[in-house]
């Protein structure tokens, strides 16, 4: 327990972080809660419309519904990708002899370009016509006959907008990862070894559980980013065809700023915060309980 | 300790409260004071710093032409300025625009097409009565009756001033015609059999880009400009008119054709404007659909010398029993001008005196189109023969302009609009499911934003 004076100094020094936190993101959060009860266009007069916004959300916007379908797609290739990536390279890594600096730097490239240079740089290699990177490269190995305009395919668009925001933070999370995996002392890795057991059984009984409290941390930041990702899908195709690659994110930001709507697009927003809020719980609750297990 | 943190807690709530509710207070829809059809207010001009904010290419004509006036009056009287502010991403300065309307934050003039948001601040008095204004300064009868018409409200009011003129051409590569055996279409209804054509021929019929999407809006609405008029768009807008009526379903019907016919390249929902226009200049589309906002650089020595000479343009096509005639067709003035009522005052009315008064000389020394009648275009030294025909073609165009439908529909229809049209003419959806679609958000939003 810290003295009396201590306990005084540390609240002085927390309390400008906590209050910038308070109107920077509990403020416009509590804004849009306010918002999301009116319907409302920016110029005229606010209208109450109780909770009219989130009835006709919930039962009569299919593009809602289409959008929440998307992000949930959205959401599994980013963490496939980012996780399942991020795992991979580490422990890969963790077996390298030499060369680890230069590997982890060009792991991590990705994270530091900016978003809109990936997105210009994925739009040339989606490309079809004139044929991108991807398309020439399925036509050397002889797999022409699956090129396709991969951002105007309805089948496959989604996927697409999803690769670059992977692929983007893949090197990021290597990065916590593998310092997660250094961490875990070699003597116990060796008396695995010594006992017989299995690359895989030492990797799942040694070596994860110790790396688990940097997975749930890393899961839930990869989560939460993944259910905000705006900026590669609205650049790389703004929602379409269709609404093949439309986001809640993407919706909310038409339904405000071109719809001019802000009351709905706040209850687009209230949902999107909800939506991030229960990721995190059932992450916590499913990566807990097995530790506990 | 416990109570200290359930303390802090209350305090913390109650700031925030505190600040939710003034900045809830600060942001509605107040107006100025000033009145929107006194355009000569009465008292000194006292020179200051004005800005506009408009969206327009930042090396373009008008905003090299209006530098150089502003500079020009600026001497005349030493503390002015012209502050230019420019976005020239439509979406993203729409979404500036609306944002500093709602904060009530807009600055001396600004930049908007005749949408229904811009008619709500016409209607509360936000912007200056430009009909009003042009006429107490002396020009409104230099302005074409079709650069006018293009920026007024479907009741008739004008409040946008127009900076440019504008033709849209069908652009086409006169060789690949040939190599394909095809003629220019007589009628819309004759497109889908010149893609089917120039396809067996191994050529891209029409360059589209359509990651836009207001190019492949265009050709929506064509079809019922012709069969109908320019009022469908405007009965339709507003639940009036139905895509399901007769002039709609055949034009849903016509822009699936385009589609099944292959009219556009593969992939054209993520082609972008560059590389739609490259696939044209290159000669490997053999139409491209674009204004004459274009003729620099496709009637021009600077094109391939192996497209150059075979570049020609045709118009809009009529439809049998057409309704508009065939010198119709959609002829914008650009974004147009708005005046801000809130700081309309002796300087600004002064400056755009001397402005719109100098203008149309000087924005058409750059090789553009003036939205007046009253100066010749200069024709540019490096330009191909077409430059000239495609300048004198102005003098030939009819009253009635096609209104591009982005400008007409409500923004949550628009958007709505341009996302199943990819999908109606890549064949996703049917021409009766698209019908019904638009049709239930048009009835949904349509009315609503026109009450």
């Amino acid at each position: 327990m810290l003295p009396n004076r201590s306990r005084l100094s540390v609240l002085i020094f927390l309390v400008p972080p906590l209050l910038l936190y308070a109107v920077a993101v509990l403020l416009p959060i509590l804004q849009s809660l306010f918002l999301s009860f009116f319907q409302w266009d920016g110029v005229t007069d606010m209208q109450f419309v109780g909770l009219g916004n989130y009835i006709y959300m919930l039962t009569g916007d299919t593009v809602f519904w289409t959008a929440f379908l998307n992000t949930l797609g959205y959401l599994v290739i980013c963490l496939i990708l980012q996780l399942g990536g991020a795992l991979l390279v580490a422990s890969l890594l963790t077996m390298l002899r030499r060369g680890r600096e230069l590997v982890k730097t060009l792991y991590l490239l990705p994270a530091v370009i900016s978003t809109v240079a990936i997105a210009f740089l994925f739009q040339r290699i989606y490309s079809l016509e004139p044929a991108g990177l991807l398309n020439r490269g399925l036509e050397l190995i002889g797999l022409g006959g699956l090129q396709t305009a991969w951002l105007s395919d309805v089948g496959t668009v989604l996927a697409a907008v999803s690769v670059p925001e992977g692929w983007r933070f893949t090197g990021l999370y290597m990065l916590i990862i593998y310092a997660a995996l250094l961490a875990v002392p070699q003597e116990l890795e060796e008396a695995a070894k010594l006992d017989g057991a299995s690359w895989w059984q030492t990797f799942w009984r040694i070596k994860f559980p110790h790396i688990r409290p940097v997975w749930i941390t890393t899961t839930i930041i990869a989560t939460t980013y993944a259910l905000r990702g705006f900026d590669i899908p609205y650049l790389l195709t703004n929602g379409g065809p269709g609404q093949a690659s439309e986001l809640l994110t993407t919706y909310m930001y038409k339904t405000a700023f071109t719809s001019t709507d802000y009351g709905y697009a706040s209850t687009i927003a209230v949902f999107v915060v909800i939506e991030c809020l229960v990721a995190v719980g059932l992450i916590l609750l499913l990566l807990r309980r097995k530790a506990d297990a | 300790m416990k109570t200290t943190r359930s303390r802090l807690a209350v305090a913390a709530a109650a700031t925030a409260l505190a600040l939710g509710l003034t900045a809830c207070g600060g942001s509605g829809g107040a107006v100025g004071n000033a009145d929107s059809t006194n355009v000569d207010p009465a008292g000194e001009i006292t020179p200051r710093e004005i800005s506009w904010l408009l969206s327009r290419p930042a090396d373009g004509g008008v905003i090299t032409a209006m530098e150089q006036i502003a500079k020009e009056y600026a001497t005349d009287h030493p503390g002015f300025a012209l502050n230019l502010i420019t976005t020239p991403d439509r979406p993203s300065y729409i979404q500036k625009y609306q944002t500093l309307a709602a904060a009530n934050k807009l600055p001396e003039l600004f930049d908007t097409d005749a949408t229904p948001y811009a008619q709500k601040l016409a209607k509360q008095g936000r912007m200056m009565d430009a009909e009003a204004l042009l006429k107490s300064l002396d020009l409104y009868d230099d302005y074409r009756p079709a650069a006018l018409n293009y920026q007024r409200f479907d009741d008739g009011s004008l409040y946008m001033v127009p900076f440019e003129f504008q033709l849209e051409f069908f652009w086409y590569n006169k060789a690949l015609f040939e190599q394909a055996g095809v003629q220019i279409p007589a009628t819309l209804d004759d497109i889908p059999a010149m893609c089917t054509q120039l396809r067996e021929a191994g050529i891209t019929p029409i360059a589209l880009d359509g990651q836009d999407q207001w190019p492949l809006e265009r050709y929506m609405a064509y079809h019922p400009f012709r069969t109908a008029g320019p009022s469908f768009v405007q009965d339709l807008k507003k639940g009036d008119a139905k895509l399901s009526d007769a002039d709609g379903a055949a034009a849903v019907d016509w822009m699936s054709q385009l589609g099944s016919s292959g009219c556009f390249q593969e992939g054209f929902s993520s082609t972008g404007y560059s590389d739609a226009q490259n696939l044209f200049t290159s000669g490997k589309a053999a139409v491209y659909n674009i204004g004459t906002w274009e003729l620099g650089s496709l009637a021009t020595d600077a094109l391939d010398a192996g497209v150059r000479d075979d570049v020609d343009y045709f118009t809009l096509p009529v439809t049998s029993g057409s309704a508009t005639a065939a010198n119709e067709y959609v002829s914008p003035s650009g974004i147009g001008m708005a005046v801000n009522t809130k700081t309309f005052d002796p300087l600004v009315r002064d400056f755009l005196a001397f402005a719109l008064k100098r203008y149309p000389e000087v924005y058409a020394a750059t090789g553009a189109l003036s939205p007046t009648t009253n100066v010749e275009t200069t024709i540019p030294a490096n330009a191909t023969p077409l430059y000239e025909r495609a300048v004198q073609q102005a003098n030939d165009v009819g009253e009635t302009t096609a209104m591009p439908w982005d400008t007409q529909l409500d923004p949550t229809s628009n958007t709505r609009l341009q996302q199943e049209l990819t999908l109606l003419v890549q064949g996703e959806v049917t021409p009766d499911e698209f019908i019904s679609t638009m049709d239930g958000v048009i009835a949904q939003n349509g009315p609503a934003a026109f009450k």
